[in-house]
């Protein structure tokens, strides 16, 4: 688990292209309105809406392969369409790398 | 003594205080200071004198606290989990052969985990009682016992149901059929009253950074047969050096090294301070709070509380529609409410109350306030409210 913060809270465009990539739940009556992210196998993050910290945590069985991606989601934000495309293609690339890890094939080293 | 401002914002309501106390008495801190500000005294271990005994004082304030002797029979460690490693370890190399243990469902990993490698590593077969109701009673321990039960390690209290376990039958038992018994007190310790003249336990378990108001690293226990559990840590004890085998005498027999003096100060002045209020008054405190606690949610729709009657100032429950982890960051973050969420390193109960996924745990101590209480009880209520009202992207 790790807590960042970030230099400004994250923005409701933002939340928006996280549900391009996961589940996000909001409580919006409370106090705080708050937010949750979760992508199976990745990684969740949690946080208010208009608060610039926010916890994020990796599944320990894939940290090695899904520790950056907090920071590409951040990245291909500003990258419009193309930033999707390219982070999807990412992900896919992690995702093989996941079922092998998860269903290693004889022969293939793992 | 209220606890200090967060940020300069409202005030913390810190609800965790099954994991460790907070905040600790003034006199607790006043002592861990003063231990500090002077050099370190022991007899065997320095020359000096003038300053206080402080592990000689507290082994007689344990003694006292607890009605059991001799003095030296307490031994310092860290924690209560140290304390299970070096007794239930100990115990099976000292018996050097495989045998039969028994443990309960209600346990903490303190205990699981020990007994569970000694399981997979071929020296003991590993029974676990399941409890009934919030408790382990003498008859299920019975109908598990073998002929080659050597071994009963169990909680004096439930860390998740807040269950005090009627050990004195168990330990009458045990002690007549020459079987040792290792009770964990970690959460009773301090709680309430434990009298060891009355239940012949063959080790009582304890830790400084809970309810007896110490501060993290220091624990110990009581053990009424030292014979019964092998050294297994050498080192320096300031006695006896000449020697390269361990001394046997107590207590240095379990103690190597040098002590955790500030820790053993912290906890003399604890029990100083349970002493001087009372337990009876400390339990009446935490009683009234817990009840307060449970009659504010009880009620409430999308609440569900695993322990409506606990004799321990803990409350165990679940909002809803939220996982535990998200509603435990909720009421920390957006109303400094302080609780335990997950697991509460005891994995088995957990599958029996709430399938394994974990639960928020609530913790009084005789710090918090009415006003905390109900505070608390508001903004789990608020979180449980506005679970209905959830809004998912998919």
């Amino acid at each position: 688990m790790k807590e960042y913060v970030l230099d400004e809270p994250l923005t409701e465009g933002f939340l928006k292209f996280l549900k391009l990539f996961g589940t996000v739940r909001f409580l919006l009556q409370l106090r705080k309105p708050y937010f949750s992210f979760e992508k199976e196998l990745f990684i969740s993050i949690k946080g208010f809406v208009g608060d610039s910290n926010v916890e994020v945590r990796y599944k320990k069985e894939f940290q090695d392969l899904v520790a950056d991606y907090f920071y590409l989601l951040l990245y291909y934000y500003g990258e419009g369409e193309r930033g999707i495309s390219t982070l999807k293609e990412y992900e896919d690339s992690i995702r093989e790398k996941m079922k092998i890890r998860l269903d290693p094939l004889p022969g293939n080293g793992t | 003594m209220q606890p200090a401002l967060q940020n300069g914002k409202s005030q913390l309501i810190y609800l965790n205080n099954a994991a460790t106390t907070w905040p600790k008495p003034t006199g607790v801190l006043r002592e861990v200071a003063q231990c500090l500000r002077q050099p370190l005294y022991e007899p065997g271990r320095t020359t000096g004198n003038g300053s206080t005994d402080y592990p000689s004082a507290a082994r007689q304030a344990l003694a006292d606290f607890f009605h059991a002797g001799p003095p030296e029979h307490f031994v310092f460690t860290q924690n209560a989990t140290d304390s299970l490693n070096l007794l239930i370890h100990g115990f099976a190399k000292k018996t050097g052969m495989p045998f039969h243990a028994i443990t309960t469902d209600l346990e903490h990993n303190s205990v699981l985990r020990p007994l569970t490698t000694l399981e997979q590593d071929g020296t003991i077969r590993l029974s676990v009682v399941p409890f009934t109701g919030t408790r382990v009673n003498l008859a299920a321990i019975k109908k598990a016992i073998c002929e080659d039960t050597r071994l009963v390690v169990m909680t004096h209290g439930s860390n998740v149901l807040g269950s005090v376990q009627d050990i004195r039958p168990i330990a009458e038992y045990l002690h007549a059929n020459d079987i040792f018994f290792i009770v964990d007190g970690a959460q009773t310790a301090g709680h309430i009253p434990v009298d060891l003249s009355d239940i012949p336990v063959g080790a009582f378990v304890f830790t400084g950074h809970k309810a007896l108001f110490g501060i993290p690293g220091i624990g110990g226990f009581f053990i009424s047969e030292p014979d019964a559990v092998a050294i297994t840590r050498q080192g320096g004890t300031g006695t006896d050096s000449r020697t390269l085998t361990h001394p046997f005498e107590m207590p240095m027999r379990f103690e190597a090294g040098t002590h955790n003096y500030p820790g053993i100060a912290s906890l003399y002045a604890g029990i100083q301070f349970i002493t001087s209020t009372g337990l009876d008054a400390i339990g009446k405190k935490n009683t009234d709070l817990t009840r307060s606690f449970i009659r504010e949610l009880k009620d409430i729709q999308g609440i569900t509380i695993y322990n409506e009657n606990p004799d321990l100032p803990v409350v165990s429950f679940d909002v809803d529609g939220i996982d535990n982890h998200d509603a435990g960051f909720i009421l920390a973050r957006a109303y400094n409410v302080i609780t335990r969420t997950g697991l509460h390193c005891a994995p088995l109960v957990h599958e029996r109350i709430d399938g394994g996924k974990g639960c928020i745990r609530a913790s009084f101590s005789y710090f918090n306030t009415r006003d905390e209480c109900r505070a608390a009880a508001e903004a789990v209520c608020e979180v449980a409210e506005s679970a209905d009202k959830e809004v998912s992207s998919d």
